[in-house]
């Protein structure tokens, strides 16, 4: 599935706010249509990794490469255009446009849009909605929709620009039983078609069974990477979860 | 605010458009039916406020910085053209053409740094700016007459209220066309992404700063082009009544407000709404009409303060309960 | 400009620098408790100022004498403007709560006017045009003791905010409002009580500002860009913040009044800008921007 050729690359990606460390000196590869887990408590630094990789917050310090070519600073729309499309996991609607319209601007300016009549935006968006059934309600205003709509919402955005790595922000929190295992595999058929994946997620079971290996974060820190059975079996990462009492990790964290 | 999805006009919407097409050829014909100075002189106010307010639309309505500065670009206009025509003796459409387009400038160039602050702070930036803009232009004597101010030319045409009634006419009519084209464009839902949410306008691949430049500069283009139109009706233009701050910034935005923001024709209505109800007050109650607009300013905003448009388009519901329902959203 | 004339400046500005405190001290509060920018704290201080020169015209009531009574009309009339008109806006985006304290303050200098007629006012006293004087330098008694009387109104606000129970509810409910919602506090009267105060120091300096500048109904729009002039360069929504805004303002007034007479706002404007630009957070405290959110 996955071959060796990086996609993305960080070196020594630091991010401070004011006095807090929010990414310390992390080394992370993600190897051209691969899936890559990445998981760590509360306030390990997930999102601001997101952030800063796509150019929404500067780094403090070390290098993002996007195809071997540096693009650390680079201002975000243009990391957006260059492929890289990522989904919010605190939602982010355009608010007042309908569902059809917030996913037909992520189709009029991603790696497509350049060449991509506003009509051509809007097929472009239909087929989307489609893959992902929202077609219903394709003419709500994007208000009216509940949490998991808007999850949805944010990937079909992303999914709009034409991506070549997905970097997908908790989109699974609020899901339950079944609608996991569909969300599940939902992602794969995003994968076969040729996408690389970066999945942050705090469900266990999905990132566990989707993943092709996994990065753990602690304070900001890399503190283990390796295949799903690796981790689970990883004791610096049972204890970053669960506190070092816990000898044998469990199925579910 | 909610939007129909592109290409598919709302009932409400057609029949807005239908009136609005009648409307012009209704504003075309009007002067040939020798109208009273009166009526003439008011519609043209009528139409100025509504430029004003158009202008406003792009940066505010549509793109969601709030700019409480217009009024420089208003009085700069006027002394671009009012400059040119006596110092340079050029015509008055050349001169008025480029007051409008050293307004867009400007605003293009005040627009980079300042476009990157939010909120509060790029309103009171931009007011900032209109009070320098004011100061520089009464200390700069030698250029603009101070605080005198300068005597334009008379236009020597004989019917000169019904030639700057049909350049303001002209002027709305681009403004509303430019407005309608780039609305249902690229830009206008990159001006709509920033609007909502300008984090995520930026991580979709909206590069922000151009489209919030563009628009600013657009709000510079056809304020100018009313303030150069002004100053040939009013010849004499002085920076205190030019630079006036509740006529020129905070009614434009009041209008918006009545009429619906971020929408091609909102600010036309409320342009129609306000300057109609402001000229009957001042005859009516002579002297108060200032105490009412702060009156009617305050009802405007607790009970529609998203535009008289979404009143009568597209709500779900109707009458005194949709009235009720901003302050019972908005209260503490 | 010789050192006397230095002095001279330096001194006019630190004294002016302590009523402008004042006016921006009111402003920076409910723009950082309430989160509203109040275009109206012009007028209120227009108000202050016209109630100084009513009650010293017409009741010979000595100017200073009147600051506490001009405090406490000004709270009446902003915790009943809070009650009646802000509440129903107070959850609105920020362009509505603007507007509608523009369209108060179009409203209240406009009934100023009808009321009070355009003509200048000035309260002179008896001991208007007393001072000292060390070393060339003229000190007006009624501008230092301005001075004075600022900087007490200011110290005593900030201990209310910080040893008070109210105050302390005031500040929980800045921070977090649902989070004081749960502690108890009560939010529409926090906040009617935070605008009343506003208003209350508004006028306190008003009653300052008619003892040494001439008055009108439409004095209120500049105070309001110096408020929040003072409020920008001082780092919102801390009372020193407020004290070290209103002397950078006051002294670049002067200096810039010195120099380059006539441009005085214009020079203000610009540092703002720049201000606003190079260093967000202002000359102290945190910043009031950030370019990212969570």
């Amino acid at each position: 599935m996955s071959n060796d050729t990086s996609i993305l690359e960080t070196t020594n990606l630091t991010k401070h706010f004011g006095g807090v460390t929010a990414l310390d000196r992390v080394n992370l590869t993600l190897k051209e249509g691969e899936i890559l887990g990445l998981i760590g408590p509360n306030g390990a630094g997930k999102t601001t990794f997101i952030n800063v990789v796509t150019g929404l917050d500067k780094p403090s310090s070390g290098m993002i490469a996007y195809r071997s070519r540096a693009i650390t600073g680079a201002p975000a729309y243009r990391i957006a255009r260059a492929g890289l499309a990522r989904t919010f996991q605190v939602t982010k609607p355009f608010r007042h446009l309908s569902v059809l319209e917030n996913v037909a601007v992520g189709a009029m300016f991603g790696a497509q849009g350049a060449s991509r009549s506003t009509r051509a935006a809007f097929e472009k968006a239909e087929q989307v909605l489609v893959f992902l059934e929202m077609k219903e309600k394709t003419k709500w205003s994007a208000e009216r929709l509940t949490i998991a709509d808007l999850k949805r919402l944010e990937l079909a955005k992303a999914l709009a620009m034409d991506p070549q790595v997905l970097l997908l922000d908790e989109v699974m929190a609020g899901l339950h039983g079944s609608e996991v295992l569909e969300a599940m595999d939902l992602l794969r058929q995003i994968h076969a078609s040729g996408v690389t994946l970066l999945v942050v997620e705090h469900v266990m079971k999905a990132i566990m069974g989707l993943s092709h290996r996994i990065v753990v974060l602690e304070f900001g820190q890399k503190i283990a990477e390796g295949t799903p059975a690796e981790i689970v079996e990883n004791p610096k990462v049972i204890a970053a979860y669960l506190g070092n009492r816990y000898a044998k990790p469990k199925e579910t964290v | 605010m909610t939007r129909p999805s592109a290409g598919d006009a709302t009932r409400g919407e057609k029949i807005v458009y239908f009136i609005a097409i009648a409307g012009l050829l209704g504003a075309i014909a009007f002067p040939f039916t020798a109208p009273s100075g009166f009526w003439l002189r008011t519609f043209t106010f009528v139409f100025m406020a509504a430029i004003l307010a158009q202008g406003w639309n792009f940066i505010g309505g549509y793109t969601g910085y709030a700019s409480f500065g217009n009024v420089a670009f208003f009085g700069l206009g006027a002394y671009v053209t009012g400059i040119l025509m006596t110092k340079a003796h050029f015509d008055f459409l050349p001169s008025m053409a480029a007051g409008g387009i050293f307004c867009a400038i400007f605003a293009g160039l005040i627009g980079l740094p300042l476009l990157r602050l939010k909120g509060h702070y790029f309103a009171v930036a931009t007011l900032g700016v209109a009070v320098a803009v004011r100061e520089i232009v009464s200390g700069w004597d030698s250029l603009t007459g101070g605080g005198i101010g300068l005597n334009l030319p008379i236009n020597p045409d004989p019917n000169s209220f019904r030639q700057i009634y049909f350049f303001m006419l002209a002027a709305l009519t681009l403004s509303i066309l430019v407005t309608y084209l780039l609305a249902r464009s690229k830009i206008g839902y990159a001006w709509i992404a920033i609007r909502e949410n300008e984090y995520a306008a930026r991580a979709v691949g909206i590069n922000t700063t151009l489209y919030k430049t563009l628009a600013f500069a657009l709000t510079g283009l056809f304020i100018g082009l009313a303030g150069g139109i002004y100053a040939y009706y009013n010849t004499t233009i002085a920076p205190d009544s030019l630079f006036d701050i509740t006529a020129y910034t905070a009614n434009p935005i009041l209008i918006v407000i009545i009429g619906g923001g971020g929408t091609v024709l909102g600010p036309v209505i409320g342009a129609f709404v306000f300057q109609i109800l402001s000229t009957y007050l001042s005859f009516q109650f002579p002297g108060l009409q200032f105490t009412f607009l702060g009156l009617a300013m305050i009802l405007v905003i607790i009970f529609m303060p998203q535009g008289a448009l979404e009143y009568l388009t597209g709500r779900r519901v109707f009458g005194l309960a949709a009235l009720l329902q901003a302050p019972r959203e908005n209260r503490a | 400009m010789n050192p006397v004339q230095f002095a001279q400046t330096l001194i006019n500005g630190l004294m002016l620098g302590g009523t402008f405190a004042l006016v921006g001290l009111g402003f920076s509060i409910v723009w950082g408790i309430m989160n509203l920018i109040n275009i109206a704290h012009g007028e209120f201080i227009m108000l202050g100022a016209y109630t100084t020169y009513f009650l010293y015209t017409f009741f010979g009531i000595d100017p200073f004498l009147t600051i506490p009574l001009s405090m406490a009309a000004l709270f009446a009339l902003g915790y009943l403007i809070e009650r009646g008109v802000l509440t129903w806006v107070i959850r609105a985006p920020l362009l509505v709560k603007f507007l509608i304290t523009f369209g108060l303050s179009i409203l209240l200098e406009n009934l100023a006017l009808q009321v009070f007629s355009g003509d200048y006012r000035s309260v002179t006293t008896a001991y208007s045009g007393i001072g000292l004087e060390i070393g060339g330098v003229k000190i007006a008694s009624v501008r230092l003791a301005a001075l004075l009387i600022s900087i007490l109104l200011v110290y005593l606000f900030h201990l209310f905010l910080t040893r008070t129970r109210i105050g302390n509810a005031i500040r929980a409910t800045g921070m977090d409002l649902d989070a004081a919602r749960l502690t108890g506090v009560k939010i529409a009267p926090t906040f009617a009580l935070t605008y009343g105060l506003s208003a209350a120091l508004a006028g306190a300096a008003g009653s300052l500002i008619s003892m040494t500048f001439p008055i009108t109904p439409s004095i209120g729009s500049g105070y309001t860009i110096y408020a929040f002039l003072i409020c920008v360069l001082g780092g919102l929504g801390s009372v020193p913040g407020a004290l070290v805004g209103g002397i950078v303002l006051a002294l670049l007034q002067v200096f810039a009044g010195f120099f380059a007479p006539g441009f005085k706002d214009a020079i203000g404007f610009t540092v703002l800008v720049l201000v606003l630009i190079v260093r967000p957070e202002g000359l102290i405290g945190k910043p009031f921007y950030s370019g990212s959110e969570q």
